[in-house]
């Protein structure tokens, strides 16, 4: 990288420059003082700022009607994702009609680049990036995420419902 | 005009047992031909030009030459697994002169050379079992079978298996696999079963109606044999005459009969009012034939096979205009898709696939493209098998579609028959 | 010796040669599922199919035998056609559960698909249900609905193995592989039967859902569950070995092996391994570096003298007996070498097919190695020696497969009698590690570990290759015997020529090409 230097005249007269910064900053001032609503910023943490839900955040596994995983552990997910965040241990399920299931699912969430190819993997809707975002720790050890916090986090209220049912589909014989 | 050769003496019943079948010239032939050389048979057998009765219509003395010269033992296999829907020839054959069959039978073996002989009945036939067992007891009693036949030193034994009830069996090595104790699936060919068939020796198998007919041969000569039907399709054959007719049963007829003749003279014509709409002229695995094509149609392998269709084994059905062609052809898709063995890929899942489909039209769920698709799978599953059931189950489906596609097409866009006017669900309450 | 022509190629081939095996013999590739070189021809799956010139029909390759001047193709449309209809029978009622599916990634179905397939599927009914998850036995899981029906596990059971347990049941779409009531799937070669399925119908109960099959490597070496030494492939990755596969060897095993050879990647496992050196004092142990537990036990071998003496196994390489018979013979001057035969009623044993007694991947290679340096001991030598004390100091290197070792405790409790006893081997022993005497564990490397050569039962000379590296800091039994004499390891340069090996790949793999061709190809912007 080079660095141009401008010599000319003009620019050794810098101080009316920043008289005229000073300026829009004292109004910028004056402006948040006097009416606040019209603030950009927020006063984090107090004030928290709500995305869209197509927001690509944290990860979320959805359940069935019955509350457990929909996740079948095919792994696609992991092998799809770039980072190699997502580590899964499959196991025999004792119901026959669901085969293979996750006995843990972990994302190691200071791994995670948060491209959103788990999601585009998934054959059946079972790993959500939802709008929250924020991931406070105090420690390494809580940054990967185990299938507890991924499905049934306290503000998920349950877990969330996907929206392909598999009885209704092996019903209708697909 | 029907020609009474192996039918002569069926209307009596005394005809059943040795006794009355000895009186009408019974097992005379047998003590002939134990007198001539076996080759002598099968040479006037080839020149009688007798042709498979099953359904393939294959020359029968060319299939007995076939045999390895010096490989014994050697089994004779009369294929009475009559499961061909409409046929029912070969029962009123067994019931009517199982000593007919029997005396063929024994000639037949004598001529390629057989100790060992099986009937293979279909295991519906509870009836036509026990009087072929009577007669065959009949038989061994008077020496007819057993050790040193009638004194020539030709010693021949004969049972009779019943099938369990799989069409597929009526196939020759599916029912060479059946009597070995196998699950009833056709094997690969080659080898062909006159090399290696049952236990792996060499094996001819025979209809019921081309091992009677043997007898004749020899009573009457080839020549005189000859006499009936054409150059390529001599003799006489039984047709089963079934569906909407006046007076169906079987009619024996020389070869190369008029099949308008055959419906309107033996049949006695369509019931009052009603107009012919369609002919399956051989068994539900041959290619259906409309009105116009029945009239030129004679019932020959060279004639049938020339307008697309085939002898099979002689089982007419004649269809009238009050039949709905849709529902007929679900009912020939759901036998067939009962009936693969599910060996082969093409047939296993075609015959399931085409069932599906004409069912889901029969339900008034088609779509247009259903009926090209039909066409399209029958078209792959034929010749691609082991067997030919997977043809027998495609020719079918492509003449109903291409010959009725009308039909076909009203009901995918009405949801009902075009022309009983109901649906499926009303069709069959 | 007919000659015929396949694919615009002229070619000479045996009599009796089918078109699907002259294919095979020359690189063609053709689709089938049934057919299976090990097996006898069914001509079930119809996807073999060959356009012969002069035969309106075409014909399926595998049971067409090569007749004089004939003019084979499989790369016309109309034989392309057949293939691509026989390929949708086929997936008409499969479940194409892939992504839960433990085949996926080297299935059949799969890899045919990509290549000869159709791409627009017509199939708008409902699919054919059948049983799920069904208990064949100890070691497979059957799963209907997957299974394509191409009979090629029947015919093991009925032509190989000889137990005739599985049979085709019901007719039609409704067909599916089974046993009969109350007999399980059982035999000493049950999970070959995994190995020929060309889907994911049967799948074997160790592997399942362990791993995907796309994170494994795989790697060629010589099973040494027994001394008949098949070839097999192991697959591994960095969380260790996972399974165990034969591989084809016309001389030794053919296409099979069986079922007590596939556990032989479990004692390779860290697992199941002693990973660090062990010195025991009166039933107090201290952990160290392997390197450095063999240099420590080196001034006390060298004082031994006579007292010193060596038992081996037949568990390692014929370069490792080299090493340590000339390190005992030569350097330490003594002949008290032991041969430890661990199942002596049954080791001449054999059950006709591939197992035998004798549990040893080298016993010939260690008889042949003691005859060189003409040791000849007998194992009443070594006892009445331990029971006498005219043994003090004994070096043992022990079985590398314990479970094939019966008498292992027994022998432990006889060999602690020696006032220092210098065991070697890889696996860990609790028994081992309870001994109060004066002990040194030195923990070796597995067969996957190292290179070597094995020579079997025939006499056969094997190479082993190392695969991977599981427990970094063992040795293998020739270094060892290097550091244990006093000596520093020779260090290894390869030589050039060997940095290129061949790949291993299946003779039916989809090549890159075709996979090239049909892959998803995602561009951002454009959905």
């Amino acid at each position: 990288m080079s660095v141009v230097q401008n010599n000319s005249e003009k620019n050794k007269w810098y101080l009316i420059g920043i008289l005229g910064g000073m300026v829009i900053t004292m109004k910028h001032l004056l402006k948040n003082l006097f009416n606040k609503k019209k603030m950009d910023t927020l006063n984090y943490p107090e004030e928290k700022y709500e995305y869209s839900n197509r927001f690509k955040g944290n990860h979320v596994l959805t359940v069935k009607k019955d509350g457990s995983l929909r996740c079948t552990a095919c792994m696609l997910c992991a092998t799809n994702c770039p980072a190699e965040c997502i580590k899964i241990t499959a196991a025999e399920h004792n119901d026959p009609t669901v085969e293979k299931f996750p006995i843990s699912y972990e994302i190691d969430i200071l791994r995670c680049i948060f491209c959103g190819f788990c999601e585009e993997a998934c054959p059946v809707d079972a790993i959500r990036m939802g709008p929250e975002w924020q991931t406070p720790a105090v420690n390494g050890s809580k940054f990967i995420y185990d299938i507890n916090h991924l499905a049934y986090r306290p503000n998920l209220k349950g877990g969330i419902l996907s929206h392909v049912d598999d009885e209704e589909r092996h019903k209708s014989g697909i | 005009m029907e020609t009474k050769l192996l039918t002569e003496f069926y209307h009596l019943d005394e005809f059943v047992g040795l006794e009355g079948y000895k009186k009408h010239g019974g097992y005379v032939e047998l003590a002939k031909a134990l007198k001539m050389q076996p080759q002598q048979i099968i040479d006037e057998v080839k020149a009688s030009g007798l042709r498979g009765r099953g359904g393939a219509g294959f020359p029968t003395g060319t299939k007995w030459s076939f045999l390895p010269k010096n490989d014994e033992p050697r089994y004779l296999l009369c294929n009475a697994d009559e499961g061909e829907p409409g046929t029912f020839k070969d029962r009123l054959m067994m019931e009517r002169a199982p000593h007919q069959l029997i005396e063929g039978m024994i000639i037949s073996a004598f001529a390629i050379g057989s100790k060992k002989s099986y009937i293979y009945v279909r295991g519906e036939y509870r009836y036509p079992i026990s009087v072929l067992e009577k007669a065959l007891r009949e038989a061994y009693d008077a020496g007819l079978l057993g050790k040193n036949i009638l004194g020539s030193g030709f010693d021949h034994d004969m049972d009779v298996y019943s099938g369990a009830g799989a069409y597929i069996c009526g196939e020759e090595t599916g029912m060479i696999s059946s009597l070995e104790g196998l699950k009833g699936q056709p094997k690969l060919k080659p080898p062909f079963p006159a090399i290696q068939g049952y236990l792996r020796k060499p094996t001819i198998v025979n209809n019921v109606e081309t091992l009677a007919a043997v007898k004749y041969i020899l009573r009457d000569g080839a020549q005189a044999y000859r006499k009936y039907g054409t150059e390529k399709s001599p003799g006489t054959k039984l047709f089963s005459l079934s569906g909407n007719v006046m007076k169906p049963g079987n009619y024996e007829v020389p070869l190369a009969y008029s099949l308008i003749d055959l419906i309107n003279k033996e049949g006695g014509g369509m019931k009052p009012g009603r107009k012919l709409k369609a002919v399956i002229p051989g068994g539900s695995s041959a290619p259906v034939l409309t009105a116009a094509e029945v009239e030129k149609a004679t019932m020959d392998y060279e004639c049938l096979a020339g307008i697309g269709t085939m002898l099979g084994s002689g089982a007419v059905i004649v269809i009238d205009d009050s039949q709905c062609m849709v529902d007929m052809l679900g009912v020939l898709t759901h036998f067939y898709h009962h009936e693969s063995c599910g060996q082969c890929t093409p047939c296993r899942e075609g015959t399931g696939w085409l069932n599906k489909i004409v069912h889901s039209i029969l339900e008034g769920k088609g779509r247009l493209q259903d009926i090209e698709l039909l066409e399209k799978v029958a078209d792959n599953m034929k010749g691609k098998t082991i067997c030919a059931l997977s043809d027998a189950a495609a020719l079918p489906v492509l003449s109903f579609v291409s010959k009725f596609r009308d039909e076909f097409e009203f009901y995918v866009r009405e949801g009902r028959s075009k022309v009983k006017g109901t649906t499926y669900a009303e069709m069959h309450h | 010796m007919p000659k015929c022509t396949i694919n615009g190629k002229e070619i000479e081939v045996k009599n009796g040669t089918t078109i699907i095996e002259a294919m095979y013999e020359n690189k063609q590739s053709i689709a089938h599922y049934c057919y299976h070189p090990g097996l006898s021809v069914a001509g079930v799956c119809r996807l073999c199919m060959v356009e012969i010139e002069g035969n309106p029909r075409v014909q399926i390759a595998c049971n067409t035998t090569i007749a004089e001047g004939m003019k084979i193709n499989n790369t016309s449309a109309k034989v392309k056609d057949a293939v691509k209809w026989g390929l949708d029978f086929h997936l008409i009622n499969h479940p194409l559960d892939c992504p839960i599916c433990d085949q996926a990634g080297e299935c059949g179905l799969q890899d045919q698909y990509m290549e000869f397939g159709k791409y627009d599927p017509e199939m708008a009914e409902k699919k054919q249900k059948k049983h799920k998850v069904v208990d064949l036995g100890p070691t497979v899981v059957l799963d209907s609905e997957r299974c394509i029906l191409c009979s090629r596990c029947v015919r093991f059971t009925d032509e190989v193995s000889k137990t005739h347990e599985l049979g085709l049941f019901n007719r039609g779409d409704r067909t599916e592989i089974g046993t009969v009531e109350g007999i399980q799937l059982n035999n000493k070669y049950s999970l070959n039967v995994v190995d020929i399925c060309p889907v994911g119908a049967l799948t074997s109960k160790d592997f399942r859902f362990r791993q995907r099959v796309w994170y494994l490597k795989d790697s060629e070496t010589i099973c040494t569950g027994c001394s008949t030494g098949c070839s097999v492939k192991v697959y591994f990755n960095k969380e260790g070995m996972f399974r165990v596969k034969p591989v084809y060897n016309e001389q030794v095993n053919g296409h099979w092996m069986c079922d007590e050879g596939r556990g032989i990647y479990k004692f390779t496992n860290k697992e199941a391994r002693l990973l660090k050196a062990k010195k025991g004092q009166g039933g107090t142990w201290t952990e160290l570096a392997p390197g450095a537990a063999a240099k420590e036990v080196a001034p006390l071998l060298k004082k031994a003298g006579d007292s010193l003496a060596l038992v081996l196994t037949a568990q390692y390489t014929v370069e490792e007996y080299e090493t340590i018979l000339s390190t005992f013979v030569n350097t330490f001057k003594t002949k008290k070498i032991f041969f430890w035969i661990n199942n002596k009623e049954s080791f001449d044993s054999f059950d006709g097919l591939l197992l035998r007694g004798d549990k040893n991947p080298n016993t010939k290679g260690l008889l042949k190695t003691l005859q060189k340096y003409n040791v000849t001991t007998s194992w009443a030598e070594l006892k009445s020696g331990l029971d006498s004390g005219a043994i003090k100091t004994l070096v043992v290197a022990g079985p590398e497969n314990q479970a094939v070792f019966p008498d292992l405790h027994e022998r432990i409790a006889e060999f602690s009698k020696a006032q220092n006893l210098i065991w070697m081997q890889a696996g860990s022993n609790e028994k081992l590690e309870s001994l109060t005497g004066n002990v040194t564990l030195i923990p070796l490397k597995t067969f996957v570990e190292k290179n070597g050569t094995f020579i079997n039962h025939q006499g056969l000379e094997q190479k082993i290759k190392r695969v991977t590296t599981i427990v970094s800091e063992a040795l293998t039994l020739d270094q060892a015997a290097h550091l244990i004499s006093g000596e520093e390891i020779p260090v290894f340069v390869p030589p050039t020529t060997e940095t290129l090996v061949e790949t291993n790949r299946r003779p039916d793999e989809v090549m890159l090409e075709h996979r090239k061709k049909n892959e998803f190809v995602f561009r951002r912007g454009t959905l």
